[in-house]
């Protein structure tokens, strides 16, 4: 039994620094004024850090097909539901 | 009972084949929580665009400091449990439970400095309410801010609670030695649910404590 998709120590490590280092980038960026590029920021930060985690910590990345299809339709879910929300509220 | 023979349950094929089953099990449940938490990320999304300058006003009265190192010590305890999965995998029992005590040490240390966030916030008396400590403006709206801080946080931390337990019974079980190499997926799937857990606070973060600081 091949259990080969597990990442090695090492990856986890590098994947923990560079969450860190995302982290300090978003502290740092919510003191400079831009606007709604803050926000924008802000996302682009947290779908990174949230993509490290699910490729590498939560080894989606070499893991079944049916999992990856199942991760993707919690998020696309979301998507709906926000999105949706939005068009209503942002056009009255 | 733990030979060869019992390392996966009779209506599977093999052991790899229970871990998948398992795995797929545990990603429907996660998928949920996605969609659970999803709805209180809609609530934030409408109640902002709504009122912006109410958000980065309740925003800045929340503790950045004690936020962020809660942040970095919910990481730190996703790259422990990934060691520990690591561990479990490669049949190390010691470490195994070492690195599943560490998680829960900071799991427990995020739960601490969660309270004491709460503390502060009490003390300024930024709850919502009659007493409310903000008499800036849009005060109505400020209190709007509050409490969504307090729901999502609070079912934050819930589900923080709910991961130590669940990694605390485990780590006890793995001291007894009853995962090996061919069967741990208890620890696979705790950990799966715990760095979900830290996904789902990396959202909450940005959110709720950086909507402006400049």
């Amino acid at each position: 039994m091949t259990e080969s998709h597990l990442a090695s120590p090492r990856t986890y490590v590098i994947s923990w620094l560079l969450l860190l280092g995302l982290l300090a980038v978003s502290i740092a960026s919510a003191f400079v004024p831009l606007g709604a590029m803050n926000v924008a920021i802000n996302l682009a930060i947290s779908f990174t850090q949230a993509a490290i985690v699910l490729l590498f910590s939560m080894h989606l990345r070499a893991a079944h097909p049916t999992l990856h299809l199942v991760a993707v339709v919690g998020f696309f879910g979301i998507a709906i539901l926000i999105a949706l929300t939005l068009a209503d509220v942002l056009t009255r | 009972m733990a030979s060869a023979h019992s390392a996966f349950a009779h209506q599977f094929d093999d052991a790899r084949q229970q871990r998948e089953a398992s795995q797929l099990g545990i990603w429907l449940f996660l998928a949920t929580e996605i969609l659970f938490f999803g709805v209180l990320f809609a609530a934030y999304a409408v109640t902002r665009i709504n009122h912006p300058a109410a958000f980065a006003a309740g925003s800045r009265l929340t503790n950045l400091p004690l936020a962020s190192l809660n942040t970095a010590v919910l990481l730190t305890s996703s790259l422990t449990m990934a060691l520990g999965v690591h561990a479990a995998q490669a049949g190390a029992r010691r470490m195994t439970v070492n690195w599943l005590y560490a998680t829960v040490a900071l799991g427990l240390a995020f739960l601490a400095i969660k309270g004491i966030e709460y503390g502060i916030d009490f003390k300024e008396n930024l709850v919502p309410g009659a007493g409310f400590g903000y008499d800036g403006p849009g005060r109505d709206q400020v209190q709007l801010y509050f409490y969504l801080y307090y729901l999502i946080t609070m079912v934050h931390a819930i589900h923080v609670l709910i991961g130590v337990i669940a990694i605390a019974v485990i780590a006890r079980i793995a001291s007894r030695g009853r995962y090996s190499a061919e069967y741990f997926t208890p620890v696979d799937v705790t950990g799966l649910y715990w760095h979900l857990v830290d996904i789902i606070w990396l959202f909450v973060y940005p959110s709720l404590y950086l909507v402006s600081r400049s």
